[in-house]
């Protein structure tokens, strides 16, 4: 009933999209309405019912996507876990909070979640975009036909279109057929499906609450400097477009922004490989779109004041969604399978996910083309002290770090391409992933953002057309500034990396002249303070991000080591109850507790002592580790925070019996395989030699010849360090076709 | 533009190419990504006061080597059905991994792969 309700509210979504995009499309193109507007940007009269049945279409489509998200959120709720969906990311005990994570855990909840977000943002297009609103909505309508497609679940002429968050347990393909399904209560039969698989570990974790909304937010939100731009070009109206789109791409930045760093503060806080980027694909794949929607934005500004640039802004902006659309591709597709820890299972959606992509990028492309010419000629090249002239190089250096971090990121999807296997064989061995992931990003990305901070710290300064050089003198004292409190740092600081103390430098600089230009020249209002603080706040983040890594390092250090060329291992053993020295805190273990599902360990954290005694108690941190049998144990970091440092701490290894076990004194079991003579070094303390095997009796059935019954025994003598000696011996016989082992004994 | 080119060339002979153990013996000390599957035959030791993981890989070319690793066992390592390793090889006795990643059969754990970190 339910699965049939959220069946049909898929289905209206989608026919919902379709009518929008069709009727707002008919309208927006029907014979002698090339565009909303007529040549004088009048607004052109509408034809009525065409827009009315686009919006009502609209409406219906928005109907459908909510009655998806409530029919799925309810099933989460009350534990239907006959839906295969919320079999596999919920369980009975998931508190509620998490509920929104399962909703968005998996690939077919996160798409619903992207739609809700294109839908919600569709009706301010409706509202205020005026004589945009046939074109951008006939854009949105397609778009949303195309990602509702991939919550279908059909087949047609036997091709899988889309997922279904609805499909029923026994519905599964692979489990069609099979005799259980045919019975009625098999949800209360099979013990396997009266709980659900829950919700991955990791995820259990409050960022997961708002980290994924606001990402997908984020994501959202190019779509509509992408429907005003393709709008625009095909109205022939290249350049009108960027106003109305201008605070949309702006909105995209800050939300899309903000979701990235959320994920970054998830990474730190419950991830444990100990910082807040990895450069890992699912990472990037968020982190490029960014990048290239805030070079659209600032070429968007030359557009509205100058009326240039129009052909870059469009290709910035319309690369900005298509790259989400991309990144959409890569975490789902399962193509980064062996370069990425985060990638989403492959629902066989590849073929349909490439078409997405292909019919977007080829479309996009096609429309560039054909409405080049349609753009204004410049008359003169720009001024070398001109604001647009800085804009533009500054968006192509910013161009330059979106593709080494893409190409780089797509090295798997250019091995499935051009690779010995892959469609068009070019390359003769498949390309891998850069070993040092950290050296390849920033070999690129620390001089790109040396060069950007330099930016953001003197092209606010500059005027449009051409700036006189007095204004210049304007930036002296930040300059002077900043290469003395940035020399004083880095002094302090001694980065081992010379770029570092360059960056520093420059952050530095592009903080001071921001506040300086806010301050002193734009009155140090609110109302006047966006740019500025806008630029102040992305210098502190590059700034931060370069203290905490460029200062990071393990005080955990274990002296052993086996290879010069090895890292040095950054992880120690702490004995229960013992004090280990960590530079320059000494660390106790005390003791372990249980909570929950949580087993946390409690660690103390003393001063150093010149006596080398341990001193007074600092603080004391708990670094716990998740258990969960049915996904595995995961490690969660506990951190003491300062103003000026972290000290992070993690459990990478535990014993993790239960106190009983390890008070029996038995220890875990292990594989030795040996003949006569042998011996093998077990348990770390004794030698253990097999003397003899001894066959105690053995029968023959007479008829056939073959062994009925076989009995042995394996003498082992186990040898202590202290030359203990101790023999046992090993019961093993044979019935027939089985074994049967028996308990050793020892004998003496 | 000229930029740009300069900083795909960059990336370009920054990629690296799978390798077998072989090919990584004779890399040394360059870091190299070796693809291939875990030897279940061979003990799986982890010596925690070392905190080193100690197991038997082989590669494409079915060669085997002892492999060490300073992190603890992953979850699930032993139901990897391949295993994608990144590190250097000390010439001819043992791989060094810095980094482990692993490919596990079963739909439902593929999603737990986070941990592998």
């Amino acid at each position: 009933m339910w699965a049939l309700a959220g069946r049909f509210f898929t289905y209206l979504a989608f026919t919902g999209a379709l009518g929008t995009a069709f009727f707002y499309g008919l309208n927006w193109l029907r014979p002698g309405a090339c565009s909303g507007a007529d040549e004088l940007g009048r607004p052109r009269p509408a034809h009525e019912p065409f827009l009315r049945a686009g919006r009502g279409a609209f409406a219906l489509h928005s109907i459908g996507v909510l009655g998806v998200l409530t029919v799925l959120l309810t099933a989460i709720l009350s534990h239907w876990f006959e839906f295969d969906y919320v079999w596999r990311h919920s369980s009975r005990d998931l508190p509620l909070e998490y509920v929104f994570s399962a909703l968005w855990e998996g690939q077919e909840g996160s798409f619903i979640i992207w739609i809700f977000w294109h839908a919600a943002l569709g009706w301010f297009l409706v509202r205020g975009a005026k004589t945009w609103e046939h074109g951008t909505m006939t854009v949105v309508g397609l778009v949303q036909l195309v990602l509702t497609s991939m919550i279908l679940g059909i087949y047609v002429f036997g091709v899988k279109v889309g997922s279904s968050p609805f499909v029923l347990i026994r519905e599964l393909p692979e489990n069609l057929g099979l005799p259980w399904t045919t019975i009625k209560d098999y949800m209360i039969r099979i013990p396997a499906f009266r709980d659900g698989q829950g919700l991955n570990p990791l995820l259990q974790n409050y960022w997961m609450v708002i980290h994924p909304p606001t990402l997908f937010l984020g994501f959202a939100a190019t779509l509509l400097p992408f429907a005003y731009a393709v709008a625009g070009w095909i109205e022939r109206r290249p350049l009108e477009w960027v106003t109305p789109a201008l605070p949309w791409a702006y909105f995209g930045v800050g939300v899309l922004g903000t979701g990235v760093l959320m994920g970054g503060a998830w990474a730190y806080e419950a991830l444990s490989f100990g910082g807040f980027w990895a450069w890992d694909p699912v990472e990037n794949a968020s982190l490029v779109p960014w990048i290239t929607l805030v070079a659209a934005a600032h070429l968007m500004f030359i557009v509205k004041k100058k009326k240039t640039s129009g052909g870059l802004t469009a290709i910035m902006v319309m690369l900005s969604f298509l790259l989400v659309l991309y990144s959409t591709f890569l975490t789902r597709s399962g193509v980064l399978g062996d370069s990425s820890v985060h990638s989403f299972v492959d629902l066989g959606l590849n073929g349909q996910l490439m078409l997405l992509l292909g019919l977007f990028s080829v479309g996009s492309l096609i429309l560039l083309l054909v409405r080049w010419r349609s753009l204004p000629r410049s008359s003169a090249d720009e001024a070398f002290s001109s604001r647009e002239f800085w804009l533009v190089i500054g968006s192509l250096v910013l161009l330059i770090s979106a593709v080494q971090i893409s190409f780089s990121t797509s090295i798997p999807v250019l091995n499935k391409l051009i690779g010995p296997e892959g469609l068009v064989p070019i390359l003769g061995e498949a390309m891998a992933p850069p070993t040092d992931v950290f050296r390849h990003y920033h070999s690129i990305q620390i001089p790109v953002a040396i060069v950007i901070s330099l930016f953001m710290a003197m092209v606010p300064f500059l005027r449009w057309d051409s700036t006189p050089n007095a204004l210049l003198k304007r930036i002296l004292p930040s300059l002077i500034a900043s290469l003395v409190l940035g020399g004083l740092a880095a002094w302090g600081l001694k980065f081992d990396q010379p770029m570092y103390t360059v960056l520093l430098i420059t952050g530095m600089f592009s903080a001071l002249s921001n506040l300086d230009l806010w301050l002193r020249y734009q009155g140090g209002g609110w109302r006047s303070s966006g740019q500025a603080l806008a630029h102040l706040g992305f210098a502190f983040i590059l700034l931060g991000a370069l203290i905490s890594n460029g200062k990071k390092q393990a005080i955990s250090q274990n002296p052993v080591f086996l290879h010069k060329d090895f890292p040095a291992n950054e992880h120690i053993l702490i004995p229960l109850g013992d004090t280990v020295s960590m530079h320059p805190y000494w660390v106790e273990w005390t003791g372990e507790r249980v909570e929950g599902h949580f087993q946390l360990f409690d660690v103390n954290f003393y001063g150093t002592a010149e006596d080398q005694s341990p001193g007074k108690k600092l603080f004391s941190l708990a670094p716990y580790i998740q258990m969960n049998p049915r996904m595995g144990n995961v490690r969660e970091p506990s951190t003491k925070h300062y103003w000026d440092r972290d000290v992070y701490t993690y459990v990478s290894f535990a014993d993790m019996r239960s106190p009983e076990e390890k008070a029996s004194g038995w220890t875990e079991e292990m594989d030795a395989t040996m003949g006569r003579g042998e011996e093998v070094f077990v348990f770390e303390e004794y030698m253990m030699r097999c003397d003899s095997i001894i066959v105690k009796s053995a029968q023959m059935i007479e008829e056939t010849g073959d062994l009925a019954t076989l009995d042995m025994a394996a003498k082992l003598t186990l040898k202590h360090m202290d030359g203990r000696k101790e023999t046992i011996e090993v019961p093993y016989g044979v019935r027939g076709n089985e074994a049967t082992p028996g308990e050793a004994e020892f004998v003496n | 533009m000229a930029f740009l080119v300069g900083a795909l060339m960059v990336t370009i002979q920054d990629a690296s190419t799978y390798a077998t153990f072989e090919m990584a013996s004779k890399k040394t000390p360059e870091s190299v990504t070796v693809v291939g599957q875990l030897d279940l035959k061979e003990p799986i030791t982890f010596n925690s006061s070392t905190s080193m993981l100690r197991f038997t890989a082989v590669d494409k070319d079915g060669e085997r080597s002892i492999v060490y690793y300073n992190q603890p066992k992953p979850t699930d390592f032993e139901r990897s059905e391949e295993i994608t390793l990144t590190g250097l090889s000390s010439g001819d006795t043992a791989f060094f991994a810095q980094n482990i990643l692993m490919k596990c059969p079963s739909k439902y754990a593929d999603e737990a792969q986070f941990s592998s970190k």
